[in-house]
């Protein structure tokens, strides 16, 4: 089977993607950050001291923030329309729920990492 | 706008179904475990008068030694056990998410069977390590 979709992001934004397809890319490189994130996790378990200074830095709390947070809120979503298929029908509100909810959180969050890093 | 509420009996009841069951049910496990840690370092904050960093860091990375909670026998031993669970059903539902995108591109039979060799070798290593390391610190 070949490998040929001939759609850029752009295209896929314009052409009925927009925040669904966002959601999509963002649900999936939120989920790549996090299995990188549980790999860092096992060096530490294991005693990897180095990897601490990784945690600690604020620009990776930062895009595992933005990325992890995603994952988990619009992952709820998804359950729940598994769970309960008739709610399909508000599939546009639910998304752009989440997304409220998804800012909302990641700002509050974004917002304690830096004033943590300037010594607030 | 159509629902899908085809029943699972018309869906087939094959390894991608079985798969999806496994990721669903793994998924309210994590957010139940999530749940269940940030609740018990609430209540073990309140005996030891932590901070929020502090309860945040027992719920996700409880890796007693050097940790207040070491200090309690019960509770160690439950957030051992609870710890242990967190890693086999991050890591189950990890490995199928990160398998999901690699079909995306890798597209050859040979490709897709390597790339399931490794992540899954990969999964099992990592658990090891982590059993060994929850259980014996």
């Amino acid at each position: 089977m070949g490998l040929n979709r001939n759609v850029s992001l752009s295209d896929a934004m314009r052409y009925k993607g927009q925040e669904p397809y966002l959601a999509y890319i963002m649900h999936r490189i939120g989920g790549s950050a996090l299995f990188i994130f549980f790999t860092l996790y096992i060096l530490v378990l294991a005693g990897v001291d180095s990897v601490n200074a990784i945690f600690s830095n604020w620009l990776f709390q930062i895009f595992m923030l933005v990325f992890g947070l995603f994952h988990a809120i619009n992952g709820l979503r998804i359950t729940i329309f598994d769970l309960w298929p008739n709610l399909m029908e508000r599939y546009r509100q639910a998304i752009n729920v989440g997304w409220v909810v998804y800012l909302l959180l990641c700002g509050f969050a974004i917002f304690v990492v830096l004033r943590n890093m300037l010594g607030g | 706008m159509a629902t899908r509420t085809l029943p699972l009996s018309k869906r087939g009841f094959n390894f991608e179904t079985i798969m999806w069951l496994f990721t669903r049910i793994t998924v309210l496990a994590i957010y139940g475990l999530i749940l269940a840690g940030i609740i018990g370092a609430l209540i073990m904050s309140a005996r030891t008068g932590a901070n929020l960093a502090d309860i945040l860091y027992w719920a996700f990375f409880p890796n007693l030694s050097g940790n207040p909670l070491g200090a309690y026998i019960g509770v160690t031993i439950l957030v051992k056990l609870m710890v242990t669970a967190f890693m086999l059903v991050v890591s189950g539902h990890g490995v199928h998410g990160v398998l999901e995108i690699l079909d995306d591109y890798f597209t050859s039979a040979f490709a897709r069977r390597w790339s399931r060799n490794f992540i899954i070798t990969y999964a099992i290593v990592a658990n090891l390590i982590a059993i060994y390391v929850i259980w014996t610190s």
